[in-house]
């Protein structure tokens, strides 16, 4: 074990504040950065977090209050960033939520990107593999420098952006929602490997959505509400109710209990479908009317292509049916059938981004209320109006453009999407990826009522907490096989997570 | 489609020796600039016209190019087909379409496939020397309808355009011999011809001696003997620039009494605009070529007359001259090294023999395709 | 509206500049002029204006235009056949062309610059091989199918100003797209196809049958458009007729704030766009510049009203931001 490093402060946010327009965003946040510690940062999402980590990370100037570098003396000195190269500078770099590597370097084309090494103007390829090799293994990384990005999975990509960091001499790491695409072994060993990188002096901003991580990784954290500061809080005082509760603000509401299931018809038949994933065994699974259902399984596993199979996404054989019907043909025609997706990345395949909430909610919707092809603009209106509050979106405003939204809201603004036709057949892939604790009990909520509503669902997760909190039944797929099935009173996260990594049913129960 | 049309020769021709032919063409191109001397390669000419003179030639293949696709250069085709069928050689009528660098493209294509005698209409003859030396280098090379001074051509077949601007200008200056303002409309005034028809037409108009070297500024409008030449338009043949240029010139000067169209289409639509625009006989055009429409305006009078020149004169002279040198005729050629086939003016009085004439004649070359 | 006063204050200066200096330019029958070049173009840049719409773009509608207005005259006067055949026959043809182009991008997956620019070089070819380079023309006949676009319609109250025909076909077709993208199931689906077609696949949009439609309606307007011209100009030649006005037509659009990433069309902008282009070639003529430098204006003016408008959507984009931010 490697001796504990001194602990002292770094970075200090004094006072800091930012307003837009006259709209407050922040105010009055008091923060300490301490060299070999882990602070997180939680709250609601439009708390005020990504403003601040705009402040820390040089985006954005504060509006009153500073920052202040404290060197080993202890001796304070203003610090103004004026842009992301001069927080880059002073040793500060942000590993974003959506992941920037461009797909067509190799990684130490991407690890060194802007500090290539040159020899009279060639590129010096082979001291720069070196170097990255170096980085690489820093973060655990065993690959060869040589890769090309794009071939890597979003969690090795992740941890490439942060030897990419780490490679600029950063002394302060921010981590802006890093597990959201990992699985939870992957989370695990980030978590490790960020508790190495603290142990070597690094200081650590972490900004997460799961209490489970923070409460696992932080020394300190800062619970932000309405861009204020709620609490800020120790080791010690840490516990998962008391930053729910200072987060939200208020106490969430009870989940609603899960109607019995006894005698429901089969809606979604899926039988012996092999989808696009190159190792994907036939699957065969049944979704009754009212029910849940959770793929768990590893990222990778074969759970996306499963769930696009059945949506008519790419090619796959074997037979689906909904309500006794064979489901074919395009999406396209699927869709009229009832059937609806919400798919894993909402920004892609999701969200027409430039385009406000009315027409991203509508979209659907739009040939049900359609009188011979024309768009009937007042029911529009009030669909969109009552799928708002239906879903608790925020900013209630319809114009809002849904690039400017947070995840949590655009995710409603896709499910509000499918809710506002009623379909049949829900399919939701990483529900929840990216979103608060709120906006996670909303979307819960509302996935619920649609069940009840006679739809039947299956969603996709690779957050176990949301499986076993969502669904009546648990589907664990392993290397594109369905390993085996749990009910929610027999599965539990070490079950699930024996089967998801190549156990067998015995061996996990 | 006939062999005329250098998409079938491409098609045809794609053979290995055909490769080594573009390489060998590629890298004599390459050395253009090494090639001999204008004087040289007019005594190469002759000197291999005197081998023919021991050995005549059977039956050559000679070519005709034109600077463009027009009406007038189908007749021209119908000219060079019928003076090969006279005569037992074969020709081939090439249309550049595309402008200078087609044309070059076609002529290298000529060049490869072994040509043995070529009358080019050079669009641009000054920056075209590599290529003209080419032909000379391996073939026999006159011109038509635009000469290339300072080339080795041996002989230019058509008509002085000086001239026939000026029997233009003559046309317009007796159906206005009061003066007033003119405007002047060209495709474009990149060629040679085009420039010498632009002087003759104003020399005509302003009553002024002959003097073919004269050159005025055609970017400025300037006043001289009663007349107004308000200015020269061009369009770089897109028609529907050319009728706006048109309807625009008249917008701009309300007191337009006489407009010209030097190209054959510049006529054609000044016919049409002020048909359209209800302002036949106010004012006059003295036109060029015979655009169908043209010489209906002549009939019904809104169209003082045109200046049309022989282009099937063109075609059968350039093909007979080829051929005669082949046979190594070399005093076929004038001592001048010009051979002038006049232009005609055309009025109301002489359009229904011309016209009639002229159908024959197309006919003839549209039906060679 | 709002998101053209950028391009309507251009157009603005220059018709005030050309009113100005320039002679005549207000005059009936300038203006009528100006009316008609503006009807013509503004439907070929209607048409690429759907093709932009979903992200694509459409380089062979010149070659269209060209295709079209010399089957015309050369099926009307060389061939002899009437004109009820000609018309529909020469559309469907179109119709069929554009079908083609959707058909190669939607389900050969080809890129629409690829398909389209192939496009231009083939059905330029084929127009100059049909005629054997020939131009074609009425010969002084078919005045009355002519006045579709050369006719002029007066107008009540007004002595000298006739209504060019061409802007009733213009009109109608505005009407229809406006209606079209604005109002239908369809056309809101066509642009969310553009501006993320992935997403509108996975909102179980028919994205395939609407990008194809797109070309389609693309094609069809470009030789409706092909059509008009011929009768406007009377004769045309197979190898120049209709050269770069694709490239007008793309860039008419673009002025009038069609984003070529696709997702947003404006009938107004489109239309404005093509005026704004017709009355700067107007003014060149009419202020007396030399058609020299007509080119060298026309690009920068675009230029300058592109950066206009995106400097505008940068501050408009920096608002939101300020106002929307956490």
């Amino acid at each position: 074990m490697p001796s504990e490093p001194t602990v002292r402060s770094i970075l200090r946010a004094r006072g800091i504040g930012r307003r837009f327009a006259g709209v407050t965003a922040l105010d009055g946040i008091e923060a300490d950065i301490r060299a070999g510690e882990v602070l997180a940062i939680v709250g609601e999402n439009g708390a005020g977090k990504s403003t601040l980590l705009k402040i820390l990370s040089g985006v954005l100037a504060p509006s009153s209050g500073s920052l202040e570098e404290v060197d080993a003396q202890g001796r304070a000195r203003e610090l103004r960033l004026r842009n992301v190269a001069e927080a880059a500078q002073a040793g500060i770099a942000l590993v974003h939520q959506e992941l920037n590597l461009a797909e067509n370097l190799d990684l130490a084309g991407a690890i060194l990107l802007g500090r290539e090494h040159h020899r009279f103007g060639w590129l010096d390829t082979r001291s720069m593999q070196a170097e990255a090799a170096r980085w690489l293994a820093r973060v655990g990384l065993d690959l060869d420098p040589s890769t090309l990005c794009g071939s890597l999975p979003i969690a090795q990509r992740q941890l490439v952006e942060i030897a990419k960091a780490l490679s600029a001499n950063a002394r302060i790491l921010i981590l802006d929602e890093p597990t959201s695409s990992l699985s939870a072994r992957e989370t695990e060993r980030l978590l490790a490997m960020l508790d190495e990188l603290r142990r070597s002096g690094v200081a650590i901003v972490y900004v997460s959505h799961h209490l489970d991580e923070v409460l696992a990784i932080a020394d300190r954290a800062i619970v932000l509400r309405d861009g204020r500061m709620a609490g800020t809080l120790d080791r010690a005082s840490m516990d998962r109710a008391t930053i729910e509760r200072l987060m939200v603000g208020r106490d969430l509401p009870p989940t609603t209990a899960r109607p019995s299931l006894d005698g429901a018809p089969a809606r979604l038949v899926v039988d012996r479908v092999v989808s696009a994933h190159r190792r994907q065994r036939p699957a065969s699974l049944t979704v009754r009317r009212g029910e849940i259902v959770g793929l768990a399984g590893l990222v990778g596993a074969g759970r996306t292509e499963l769930l696009e199979a059945i949506a008519g996404l790419g090619h796959a054989s074997g037979r689906i049916s909904l309500d006794g019907r064979p489901l074919t043909g395009t999406i396209a025609e699927r869709v009229a059938r009832g059937l609806a997706i919400v798919p894993e990345d909402r920004a892609r395949h999701g969200l027409f981004t430039l385009d406000p909430v009315r027409t991203n909610v509508s979209m659907a919707w739009l040939p049900r209320g359609a009188h011979a092809g024309m768009v009937d603009h007042a029911g529009e209106r009030d669909l969109v109006v009552g799928m708002i509050t239906r879903l608790r979106l925020r900013p209630a405003d319809p114009s809002r453009r849904v690039q400017t939204l947070s995840g949590g809201n655009q995710q409603k603004t896709i499910l509000g999407r499918w809710l506002a036709v009623e379909p049949s057949v829900l399919l939701l892939d990483e529900p929840t990826r990216g979103v608060d604790v709120g906006a996670r009990h909303d979307i819960h909520e509302a996935v619920r009522a649609a069940a009840t509503a006679g739809c039947a669902v299956l969603f996709a997760s690779s957050d176990l907490e949301e499986v076993l909190l969502l669904a009546d039944r648990i589907v664990v797929m392993h290397d594109g096989a369905i390993a085996g099935e749990f009910t929610r009173d027999t599965a539990t996260e070490v079950a699930i997570m024996g089967l998801a990594t190549g156990g067998t049913l015995e061996t996990a129960r | 489609m006939g062999a005329g049309y250098p998409c079938c020769a491409r098609l045809r021709g794609m053979t290995i020796h055909r490769t080594v032919a573009v390489l060998a063409t590629a890298f004599s191109l390459c050395t253009a600039m090494a090639i001999a001397p204008t004087a040289d390669l007019v005594a190469a000419q002759k000197e291999r016209i005197a081998g023919y003179a021991k050995q005549p030639m059977k039956s050559p293949h000679l070519s005709f190019v034109s600077n463009g696709v027009a009406d007038f250069w189908t007749i021209a085709k119908a000219g060079s087909l019928a003076a090969g069928k006279d005569l037992g050689c074969e020709v081939t009528v090439v249309f550049p379409g595309a402008g200078l660098s087609d044309q070059k493209r076609m002529l290298e294509d000529l060049v490869i496939r072994g040509i043995d005698g070529v009358s080019v209409s050079p669009i641009d003859p000054k920056n075209q020397m590599d290529v003209l030396n080419q032909i000379a280098e391996q073939a026999l090379l006159i011109t038509n309808d635009s000469d290339a001074p300072g080339s080795p051509r041996l002989c230019y077949i058509g008509m002085d355009n000086y001239l026939a601007g000026r029997q233009c200008g003559e046309l317009a200056r007796k159906g206005l011999p009061g003066g007033g303002e003119v405007a002047i409309f060209i495709g474009r005034l990149e060629q040679d011809n085009a420039k010498r028809r632009w002087q003759g037409f104003v020399d005509g108009l302003l009553g002024r001696s002959v003097d073919a070297e004269r050159r005025d500024d055609h970017t400025k409008p300037f006043t001289e003997a009663g007349y107004t030449i308000v200015g020269t338009w061009t369009d770089s043949f897109d028609r529907a620039k050319a009728k706006a240029n048109i309807e625009d010139v008249m917008t701009r000067y309300p007191k337009l009494a006489l407009v010209t169209g030097l190209f054959e289409y510049n006529s054609v639509l000044a016919v049409e605009v002020f048909r359209q625009a209800g302002r036949t006989g106010q004012i006059k055009i003295a036109a060029f070529d015979e655009g169908a429409d043209v010489l209906v305006g002549i009939r019904e009078g809104i169209v003082l007359g045109t200046v049309v020149q022989d282009p099937y004169g063109y075609g059968y002279e350039s093909i007979k001259l080829l051929h005669a040198l082949t046979q190594g005729k070399l005093d076929a050629i004038p001592k001048d090294g010009v051979m002038n086939i006049p232009a005609r003016t055309i009025t109301k009085d002489n359009v229904d023999a011309f016209w009639s004439d002229l159908k024959a004649k197309l006919a003839a070359g549209k039906a060679a395709k | 509206m709002r998101k053209h006063w950028g391009l309507l204050g251009i157009f603005m200066v220059v018709c005030i500049v050309t009113a100005l200096y320039g002679k005549n330019f207000l005059t009936a029958y300038n203006l009528m002029n100006l009316v008609q070049r503006t009807a013509l173009f503004s439907i070929l840049a209607l048409g690429v204006g759907f093709v932009i719409g979903t992200g694509g773009i459409d380089l062979s509608l010149g070659s269209v235009v060209c295709l079209v207005g010399i089957a015309v005259p050369w099926l009307l006067i060389e061939h002899g056949w009437s004109p009820w055949a000609v018309v529909p026959i020469v559309l469907a043809g179109s119709a069929l062309i554009g079908l083609a182009h959707g058909l190669l991008v939607t389900r050969l997956r080809l890129q629409p610059f690829l398909v389209t620019l192939c496009g231009l070089l083939l059905y330029r070819g084929i127009a100059r091989w049909m005629t054997g380079d020939q131009s074609q023309g009425f010969q002084g006949e078919f005045a009355d199918l002519r006045s579709i676009a050369v006719g002029r319609i007066p107008v009540p109250g007004l002595e000298t100003f006739r209504l060019p025909a061409t802007t009733i076909p213009l009109i109608v077709l505005a009407v229809i797209a406006a209606l079209f993208l604005t109002r239908t199931v369809w056309g809101r689906w066509l642009l969310a196809t553009g501006s993320n077609e992935a997403a509108a696949r996975y909102s179980g949009i028919p994205t395939a049958r609407l990008v194809t439609g797109a070309y389609v309606a693309c094609s069809l307007l470009a030789g409706l458009g092909g059509m008009l011209f011929i009768f406007d100009v009377g004769s045309a030649q197979p190898s120049d007729f209709g050269n770069f006005y694709e490239l007008y037509a793309i860039a008419a659009a673009v002025l009038g704030g069609c984003s070529l990433r696709g997702g947003s069309v404006s009938v107004v902008g489109i239309i404005l766009g093509t005026a704004t282009l017709q009355v700067l070639r107007n003014s060149i003529n009419l202020l007396g510049l030399g058609s020299q430098l007509e080119f060298a204006v026309i690009g920068a003016v675009l230029l300058a009203g592109v950066a206009a408008d995106e400097l505008v959507r940068r501050w408009h984009a920096a608002r939101l931001e300020r106002r929307g931010a956490g």
